[in-house]
């Protein structure tokens, strides 16, 4: 028997829309939900601050979207595994909080050499961290490869206008 | 009686009757109502009291409800989401096609006005008829979507009108040009002085681009927003319109839908060859294909650098943006985007080989295509495979989890860059051999001529391998500058290639005769497979473009409170561009079977009384 030219139509769109979504189904399957509200209370110790932080790069603050830990070869930007110590050598006579904070705040005064500039100001949005997160997030960055020293009384350059943490 | 009398009696009965009844009822109206019982005082029982009192209740809470703007309304079954995202990219596919249409059909017009052949003006007559009944289905679908915008996302699409207020009245009176243009080029047809008729078609063509760019004003703000403050209050309408993504996007959307109208005007053709009676027809539809499909190619050769152009762009305006694109949760969608391009390419090259059956005299080098299709599956399979396409778990953990999925794939975006581009140019010389079939040049220098084309092809393919391999090895500052000369490499090539074919070809022998219509019915298939294959790499990188802002309306500026606030999974996203794909080739099914009926011939009553 002959297959009118039609069936054989309908069959070959549907099969290939059928094949383009069965593709679709084997890549990995993850839904992305909206960054929640990080919960920040005043009496946290450094070392909570840290964990805070950690989840802030993972979601709200996307850094480990560029950035990595430990890793190395041909890295589009810095890695930050050792950025604890490393941030104090960075800029000469600028203390290792002061490079973190500029880093985040204004990320374009300085330049990682062999980097192209890019990072974005988190504190804008659309990422947008509030004082106390970026603080956490300093912790964090402290943590790795050294101690973190940071508590959310600390005062920088760019949060000296905040009003005390209550 | 005569008849006019008969029908003066019936109309003034008729009249007469409905006074009648229309009194009847007036007097029972004002009749006060007797209750058929005997009973006479009603007692109203302590439930009727209660019913009544409730009634008033609910009547008074009702009045006294303030009036609340809402942010969003929930779309019943399907959720807000999903229906303004079909209705959206149904809108799309229409529009581009109703814009792709007079792009090439004045093309084609004006090839068959500059050369008189007739063929070519009927050929473009019989594109432009697909596009009355488009016309209207795009803006039917228009309204659609933007009464399900105001009923669903009410606040935001209010916030969208007021930044873009001012670019509403040109909208709409271009939008009026686009009508008065088309109606006059569709139905003038054959009736003015060719050259105004083309001129009319050249209006068509500027009016419907440039309602176009106003719309991607609007989609590209909500992505790249410009011209408003970090709260969202405009600063200035025109730098919102002219936004950072605008001009890339509109580069790309012309590119892509004369690429796009092409490649269904391919469908058409495939359809009409494949129900067709004569051999005439045959020989004509294989044209039409043959013309459709060479659109699309063409004008897809150029798409992948008008693509890289719009993602440089992204990521000029935002690092961020361009990491979640190319890295993040959507890197994975790429994966996806290279195997339909993959099958785009194959296909493409797929047919050409079999449309060699119907040229005499094809030469051994042609056989040569059959390589070509071979290095094309290799690049396809290189390019879609940076790793297993099968995702282990660890994998997944890995996408979901803390590291970065991304590095990954980005690694390997010069291995990607690299087949592309080769996959590109074997396709384009996969054309020039076409085009030498049963034909031989008759210039003096002609083996010189196809000795610089194939150091030419030689030359770019070693250059952009070489720097493929070369990106390896280098940090990513300069890797992400080698693939500019990669692309530069292939298009210097192909435009070099071009210009010497032509002379090389000029006054070329005809050693054979084309047969259309001789080839077979598998190549009209592969046609409708690559219209399919198009549409639905649209609806993917669609859902890219728009899904890339994640949670917000408008990136950084307004976010997305609703439920749908999240990002689907890739899984999801395709089955939803398969269900729009698939109701937009009902649709345009249905926009082919009335475009048919106009050849078809007229209505005659069945002659059922045989002459005695
Ligand atoms: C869009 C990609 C991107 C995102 C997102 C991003 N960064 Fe960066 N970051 C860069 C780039 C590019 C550089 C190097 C250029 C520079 O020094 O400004 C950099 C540099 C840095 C440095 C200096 C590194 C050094 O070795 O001195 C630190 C610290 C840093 N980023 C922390 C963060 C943190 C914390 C976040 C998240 C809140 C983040 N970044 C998000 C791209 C990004």
């Amino acid at each position: 028997m002959k297959i009118p030219a039609e069936i054989k139509i309908v069959a070959l769109v549907v099969g290939t829309c059928a094949f383009y979504t069965y593709v679709g189904q084997l890549v990995p399957q993850k839904e992305v939900q909206p960054p929640a509200e990080v919960l920040i209370s005043s009496d946290i110790t450094t070392e909570e601050m840290i964990a805070i932080g950690e989840e802030i790069a993972q979601g709200k603050g996307l850094c480990l979207t560029c950035h990595t830990v430990g890793e190395s070869g041909a890295l589009r930007f810095p890695d930050l595994a050792g950025i604890g110590s490393s941030c104090t050598t960075r800029i000469p006579d600028k203390s290792g909080l002061e490079y973190l904070a500029q880093s985040l705040y204004e990320p374009d005064i300085y330049i990682v050499p062999g980097f192209n500039p890019g990072m974005p100001n988190i504190a804008r949005p659309p990422i947008g961290l509030t004082n106390d997160e970026m603080l956490c997030v300093i912790a964090w960055l402290q943590s790795m490869g050294s101690e973190a020293t940071v508590t959310l009384e600390t005062r920088h350059s760019y949060n000296t206008d905040a009003p005390e943490a209550e | 009686m005569n008849r006019k009398l008969q029908i003066l009696v019936a109309l003034f009965g008729i009249a007469a009757f409905m006074a009648v009844a229309l009194k009847v009822l007036m007097v029972l109206q004002a009749s006060e109502f007797k209750s058929p019982v005997a009973a006479v005082d009603t007692v109203e029982t302590p439930r009727d009291q209660a019913l009544t009192e409730l009634a008033e209740d609910r009547a008074a809470r009702e009045q006294a409800k303030p009036y609340v703007d809402e942010e969003y309304r929930q779309a019943p079954v399907f959720g807000s989401r999903v229906v303004v995202w079909v209705l959206a990219q149904l809108h799309l596919l229409f529009a581009a096609f109703v814009l792709a249409v007079p792009i090439f059909a004045m093309i084609i017009e004006a090839v068959g006005y500059f050369t008189g052949d007739k063929k070519y003006d009927k050929l473009a007559y019989e594109f432009t008829k697909l596009m009355a009944t488009a016309f209207s289905l795009t803006a039917t679908f228009g309204a659609f979507l933007t009464f399900a915008l105001i009923a669903l996302y009410p606040k935001f699409t209010t916030y969208l009108m007021h930044v873009f207020s001012p670019t509403f009245l040109p909208y709409v009176l271009l939008f009026f040009f686009e009508a008065l243009f088309f109606y006059s080029y569709y139905y003038g047809w054959g009736k003015f002085h060719p050259l105004v008729h083309l001129g009319l078609g050249f209006m068509l063509n500027v009016v419907g681009t440039a309602i176009m760019f106003i719309a991607n004003g609007w989609l590209t703000f909500m992505m790249s927003p410009a011209g408003v403050a970090d709260s969202g209050a405009v600063i200035n309408a025109w730098e919102a319109l002219m936004n950072f993504t605008w001009m890339p996007i509109n580069i790309h959307r012309v590119i892509a839908n004369v690429a796009y109208g092409g490649s269904v005007a391919g469908a058409y053709a495939a359809w009409k060859f494949l129900g067709a009676k004569t051999d005439e027809e045959r020989a004509h539809y294989d044209w039409m294909g043959y013309i459709g499909m060479f659109v699309a190619i063409s004008a897809f050769l150029p798409l992948p650098f008008a693509g890289y152009y719009l993602a440089r762009e992204i990521y000029a305006f935002n690092q961020a943006l361009g990491i979640m694109m190319m890295g993040g949760a959507f890197s994975w969608l790429f994966i996806i985007q290279a195997v339909l391009i993959g099958c785009l390419f194959l296909a493409a090259n797929f047919y050409l080989w079999l449309g060699m059956g119907r040229i005499e005299g094809t030469l051994p080098f042609q056989k040569l295509i059959k390589w070509l299709l071979i290095a094309i599956a290799v690049c396809f399979a290189i390019w879609a495979t940076p790793r297993s396409l099968i995702s282990t778990p660890a994998e997944v953990r890995g996408m979901g989890g803390s590291t970065h999925p991304i590095l990954g794939a980005l690694g390997f975006m010069a291995a990607k860059n690299t087949a592309v581009n080769i996959m590109i140019l074997t396709t384009y010389v996969s054309f020039m051999l076409y085009r030498r079939t049963g034909k031989r040049p008759i210039v003096k220098w002609a083996k010189w001529g196809n000795i610089a084309q194939f150091t030419l092809f030689a030359l770019a393919s070693a250059v952009v391998i070489f720097l493929g391999v070369v990106s390896y090895f280098v940090d990513a500052a300069t890797r992400i500058r080698l693939s500019v000369p990669q692309v530069l490499a292939v298009l210097a090539a192909m435009g070099a290639m071009t210009i010497i074919d032509i002379f090389l070809l000029r006054g070329a022998e005809k050693t054979g005769k084309i047969h259309w219509g001789k080839l077979p019915p598998i190549s009209q298939y592969v046609l409708i497979f690559i219209a399919v294959t198009f549409t639905w790499l649209m609806g993917l990188m669609g859902y890219l473009r728009s899904g890339l802002r994640m949670h917000w309306h408008v990136y950084g500026v307004i976010r997305d409170n609703s439920v749908d606030a999240f990002t689907p999974t890739l899984g999801f996203a395709t089955q939803v561009v398969s269900v729009t794909v698939l109701i937009f080739f009902v649709l345009i099914a249905f926009v082919f079977w009335i475009s048919g009926l106009s050849s078809k011939e007229d209505w005659q009553p069945r002659s059922s009384a045989v002459e005695p």
